[in-house]
């Protein structure tokens, strides 16, 4: 007697990757040359095919269960040759959006970062916030509010301590939210390649092998970008997109370097424009600005030639990091040309856009660095359990079993 | 009539470097006694052809005989009023099947055997020109317009409205109060045109309402067929009120099995005329004629179908008996009522599975008369259900063959997008009730494993019984019966031959359309019947002008009956593949000229030897036969007949010469009209003239018969027992006498065929007859 699956499609599964751009996943007729021609399927678990297939049928809970949506880059070439125009890529790309959302709590603050008037509310209500928090500062300092007396300085407005105060903590926020995020991303992608049945809990990296044997080569992987430059349509977007990445490191160490030479030591800021930092910093805001311009007019071409298709949640993103690199250099030009007119609400401008980014990272289409960072290391730590080199009790090679629908 | 007979001979293309010209002219005007004999290097170019017209006028010559190239080329620069036309094939069955090749050894000896091949032919040319007569058209003295359609469903009323374009009365009959069919009773159909992506409204209101408004068209609903009589061009048609008797109503002659007693003997043939009376009690003979019959001069069959209903006991694990188990016809009815419902317990219906075929794991095919409409209509009916709750609603199809032809392909890629429609490849293996409703169990699916759903209904697609299976609906009053014939070999679908002639029935000016001939679309049931009814108009001309219909719509001739010397042994009768004639009171066979295609079985058929045509008879071919020159003392030079059917047999034969094929130059070409037409005699004269051999050569017969006249290949199979018995009386080995079949395109081995029975018959030895 055969085992019947039993089968409950979840109509509004379909209906979401459908308004979310997949509106073509019906189309595919399993013919599998997208697996064949994309550059980074792999023979183990080829895709997008069974995603496609699984969408179809609305099965959620397998889509959510698979790390495979995670490695796919987007750039195009199973919809190029696609013969039926079910463009996987696109439907990809709508499963990874409805995935965010999903992973995302509270699910409120996703909607919210959803649409372009959300995102303007969000910078809006950090600017607000921001102010306040200045105008009491200023009650403290004595320095005149909303334009302090002299020389554009902005510690003078916002020093560190306030800002730390603000940032810190929404930081950790995200930070937790983030987690939380990638700890069930992982629960279910072991789920749904079979590893729970394995030892009943499920095997589990420890965090030593974790860090230098999975995440290590996965970061290293991701910061050459091999990957997504195996990209056929869209290799010139790569580029842009390795601009941004390595722009978004410089500020990430240059933003720590302020935090700890500030805080702990009480440097004042501005740095002079001589200093090996500020000179980083510089570096990191143009390569922000430049590779972030290179993606929003690689993906208009490439939307307009129908490569792919591009929902608000990409343009969102791209306009949000855009206005931070904008904002940021435009608070320095002002401050130097000495424009107190100009300079202190670009300032505030850029405090909010960068709240904003903070706030978006596990919220919008920013969370594919979560996500298919962590699908990166899974999928490394997934091979040697299979083969039996996980270690740490795993030795022997897991043979795993189609999970439960559920 | 005497001949003055004019022989061209071409010399081009070959033949002049094969054969010894002069010789064949010597022939021609020594031996044959041929009045003008000529050669021309391109006979065929105008300057040939003017040299022949000149010879026709100034010489008086009331024959010719082309030696050249192949009859079935067509030169009309070669008619002439009043002069009979033969061709002789020269380069493709001599010249270009039988090179010699240059480093033969025996090329002298080889070259003798192709210039008797040539002479032979020229021989059996001019005798067959001696003896052949010009036909001369025997027309309908009034052949009647009118075009009579049974069926007022979609393809009648199409048909209708076709014919009446053209020009011609129509009367449409319909069985039913009103027009319109099955199409009528539809919520929706699929498209009948771009860009078919979705569901239509129904289109054929507005075909009601064309026929309705047009004075051409007259309308008999309530109606149905008593008889037809007559033959193309003055059919004589009996109408009755639908589900009454009548005493017109067409006889049905004995079957097989009725003629035999319970031992298998045949019965007296009063006991027979008994059954026969008992049988067709309160019917007029098939010979009576209604004085008040109306005339019509065609008819288009678009009687349409029927839904298949299971059994009781049928598809037991679908659940079948199950409320909620319903076909594809009661579905649509559902949906037409308003909003479907369960018809357990009339809850809205939000998840159905359609089922195309039943089979399970063993057996993957789809229900009995399913076709492609059968999946368009279950992906129809997703729509519906989708339609009815947009927000929820769920179809599963589940299929082992989706069929959506050529443009419904895009129809198909619509509904796909659908989200709430789920279409998959798989074995449903069970049906059966749960809490909720029914559960659908199916192996072997498109996701890789064996799956299962709960859904509110489950629709069967079963098919479409054409009406032609169960009743005769023409009502023939003819004495081959009064339906058609053999329908079984198409499952009852009302067909003749499907690959060569759609529409195309075996009774000559009734064209069938529509989905008594095959499952079809609203759309396609509507293009089969403009095909049907020009068909049908195209019969009516031929009738008009006395030529016959496809496949020789050339053809002016008709078979004379010397009836003085008939023996009323009715195989004519019988075996006439198109019921063309009819007994008298006598039991003479009466024929219905307009009735009959030409192709001879007739004259295969009569043991008298008393039907022929003017240029195609027992005696012509006879003589052609004993025309040939057999040596009587030469072991190498025997001599092969081979009969080919002009229709496949003999074009393969051209198409292998062209492609450099060789067979054996001992064997001599006789095209014939169809095998159905070789009489056996023509056997015995060519045995008696000392030929060692004989080759029927033509087309496939059986359940997938290719032959274009249906039967005549296999009668003709089934004479050749009779001839093996009379060779074996006679001593000789039957297997001098052998069938083959081959068709058109099957020109890669019909020179081995040959080649091959040449060697068998080379290893026999010669007829022992030889020289007697």
């Amino acid at each position: 007697m055969a085992e019947f699956r039993k089968i409950e499609p979840d109509l509004s599964f379909i209906k979401g990757v459908m308004e979310a751009g997949g509106d073509t996943v019906n189309r595919c007729y399993q013919c599998a040359t997208c697996s064949v021609i994309c550059p980074l399927s792999t023979d183990e678990s080829p895709f997008p095919r069974k995603e496609m297939l699984w969408a179809q049928w609305g099965m959620a809970p397998r889509i959510a269960g698979d790390a495979d949506v995670w490695l796919c880059h987007q750039c195009g070439d199973c919809t190029a040759y696609c013969p039926r125009g079910a463009r996987p890529g696109d439907v990809l790309g709508a499963i990874r959006a409805n995935a965010i959302r999903y992973y995302a709590k509270p699910k409120a603050m996703a909607d919210m970062m959803g649409n372009a008037g959300g995102v303007i509310g969000t910078v809006i209500a950090s600017m607000f916030i921001v102010l306040i928090v200045a105008f009491f500062w200023s009650q403290y300092t004595g320095e005149a509010f909303p334009f302090p007396e002299g020389k554009v300085v902005y510690h003078k407005f916002l020093s560190v301590v306030p800002i730390d105060a603000m940032y810190l903590s929404l930081a950790a926020f995200v930070g937790l939210v983030s987690i939380k995020g990638i700890m069930d991303f992982w629960a279910d992608v072991s789920k749904g390649s079979g590893m729970v049945s394995y030892t009943g809990t499920g095997p589990r990296p420890a965090l030593g092998a974790l860090l230098g044997k999975y995440l290590w080569p996965a970061i290293v992987e991701i910061l050459s970008h091999a990957r997504f430059k195996k990209c056929g349509q869209t290799l010139e977007r790569a580029r842009g997109h390795l601009w941004v990445l390595w722009a978004f490191l410089i500020l990430f160490f240059v933003t720590n370097y302020v935090f700890i030479a500030a805080d702990i030591f009480g440097m004042h800021t501005p740095m002079p424009q001589y200093h090996p930092v500020k000179i980083l910093a510089n570096i990191g805001a143009i390569m922000l600005i430049g590779g972030i311009w290179m993606i929003r007019t690689m993906r208009s071409q490439k939307t307009k030639e129908g490569v792919l298709k591009s929902s608000s949640q990409d343009w969102i993103l791209i306009w949000l990091i855009f206005a931070v690199g904008i904002t940021g250099i435009g608070s320095e030009l002002f401050r130097l040309i000495g424009i107190k007119g100009l300079a202190y609400p670009t300032y505030v401008l850029h405090l909010g856009c960068v709240a904003t980014l903070f706030l978006a990272l596990p919220y919008s289409k920013f969370a594919h660095l979560l996500y298919r960072s962590t699908a990166y290391v899974y999928q490394l730590w997934d091979k040697d359990v299979r083969a039996g080199k996980a270690g740490f009790g795993l030795e022997k090679p897991v043979v795993p079993v189609t999970p439960e629908e559920g | 009539m005497s001949k003055k007979i004019g022989l061209y001979i071409h010399t081009g293309d070959g033949i002049g470097e094969a054969l010894d010209i002069d010789k064949l002219v010597e022939l021609a005007t020594g031996g044959l006694g041929v009045d003008v004999v000529k050669t021309h290097n391109d006979l065929y170019s105008p300057e040939g052809a003017a040299m022949v017209k000149q010879d026709v006028e100034s010489e008086e010559l009331n024959a010719i005989v082309l030696a050249g190239v192949s009859p079935r080329y067509e030169y009309k620069e070669f008619s002439f009023p009043g002069v009979y036309t033969e061709k002789a094939s020269l380069r493709e069955l001599v010249a270009w099947s039988h090179k010699i090749p240059e480093d033969a050894e025996d090329k002298d000896a080889q070259k003798e055997h192709v210039q008797e091949l040539a002479e032979d032919y020229i021989r059996m040319s001019v005798t067959k020109v001696q003896k052949a007569e010009l036909p001369t058209p025997d027309k309908l003295e009034e052949c009647n317009q009118k075009i009579l359609v049974i069926g007022g469903g979609v393809t009648g009323l199409s048909a209708a409205l076709e014919a009446a374009e053209a020009g011609h009365e129509v009367t449409i009959v319909e069985r039913e109060p009103e027009l319109g069919g099955f199409a009528a009773k539809l919520r929706k159909q699929i498209p009948v045109g771009p860009d078919y992506s979705n569901l239509v409204d129904p289109v054929v209101q507005d075909l009601i309402s064309k026929v309705q408004s047009n004075n051409k068209i007259a309308v008999k609903t309530n109606t149905e067929v008593a008889r037809i009589a007559g033959e193309p061009g003055e059919f004589r048609v009996s109408l009755k009120e639908t589900g009454t008797k009548s005493e017109w109503d067409a006889p049905v002659p004995l079957t097989d099995e009725e003629k035999v007693d319970e031992n298998g003997n045949e019965l007296s043939a009063e006991d027979q005329k008994k059954i026969y009376d008992e049988k067709n009690e309160g019917r007029k003979e098939y010979t009576e004629v209604d004085p008040d019959a109306e005339i019509h001069g065609a008819v288009v069959l678009a009687s349409g179908w029927k839904p298949y209903v299971p059994a009781e006991d049928e598809f037991q694990h679908l659940a079948w008996g199950n409320p909620n188990v319903v076909t594809n016809v009661q579905f649509e009815e559902l949906a037409t009522a308003g909003k479907i419902t369960r018809p357990s317990d009339g809850k809205e219906v939000k998840s159905v599975a359609f089922i195309l075929s039943p089979g399970g794991k063993d057996d993957d095919s789809d229900f009995p008369y399913a076709s492609a409409v059968t999946s368009l209509v279950a992906l129809k009916h997703a729509k519906y259900i989708r339609e009815d709750q947009p927000e929820d609603g769920k179809a599963f199809i589940f299929y082992q063959h989706m069929r959506t032809p050529g443009q419904y392909e895009y129809f198909y890629k619509g509904l796909q997008d659908d989200p709430g429609i789920f279409l998959t490849k798989g074995a449903v293996t069970e049906v059966k009730p749960s809490d909720a409703g029914l559960t659908v169990n199916v192996e072997n699916t498109i996701l890789g494993e064996d799956i299962s759903v709960d859904v509110d209904m489950v629709v069967l697609a079963t098919g479409m019984v054409p009406t032609t299976r169960d009743e005769a609906v023409v009502n023939l009053a003819y004495r081959q019966g009064p339906a058609f014939r053999d329908l079984d070999l198409f499952g009852g679908y009302c067909d003749s031959n499907f690959i060569c002639f759609p529409y195309e029935t075996r009774r000559t000016g009734i064209y069938a359309a529509g989905d008594v001939r095959r499952g079809l679309t609203i759309e396609e049931s509507m293009e089969d019947a403009t095909g049907a009814a020009l068909k049908a108009i195209q019969s009516l001309v031929a009738a008009q002008e006395g030529h016959a219909v496809h496949p020789r719509t050339w053809d002016f001739d008709y078979p004379d009956f010397y009836f003085q010397r008939c023996t009323q042994c009715k195989r004519c009768t019988e075996e006439c593949p198109f019921g063309a004639l009819d007994d008298d009171e006598k039991g003479t066979p009466k024929p219905n000229r307009t009735r009959c295609r030409r192709c001879g079985t007739c004259m295969g058929a009569c043991p008298e030897r008393i039907i022929g045509f003017k240029d195609y008879n027992i005696d012509i071919v006879g003589s052609m036969i004993k025309a040939i020159d057999v040596p009587d003392d030469d072991e190498e030079k025997l001599r092969m007949i081979v009969f080919a059917c002009e229709n496949d047999a003999y074009p393969s034969l051209d198409m292998a010469a062209a492609r450099g094929a060789w067979w054996s130059p001992l064997v001599r070409i006789i095209p014939v009209r169809c095998l159905g037409s070789v009489n056996v005699s023509w056997i015995k004269d060519a045995m008696s003239s000392g030929i060692d051999g004989a080759l029927l050569l033509g087309c496939r017969f059986g359940d997938d018969y290719q032959c274009h006249f249906v039967k005549g290949s296999e009668l003709a199979n089934r004479r050749m027992d009779n001839v093996a018995e009379s060779l074996n009386s006679l001593g000789m080995e039957p297997e001098r006498v052998k069938l083959a079949q081959i068709a058109i395109d099957e020109y890669d081995s019909v020179a081995k065929i040959i080649n091959e029975f040449v060697d068998e018959i080379v290893a026999m030895g010669p007829n022992p007859f030889k020289g007697w």
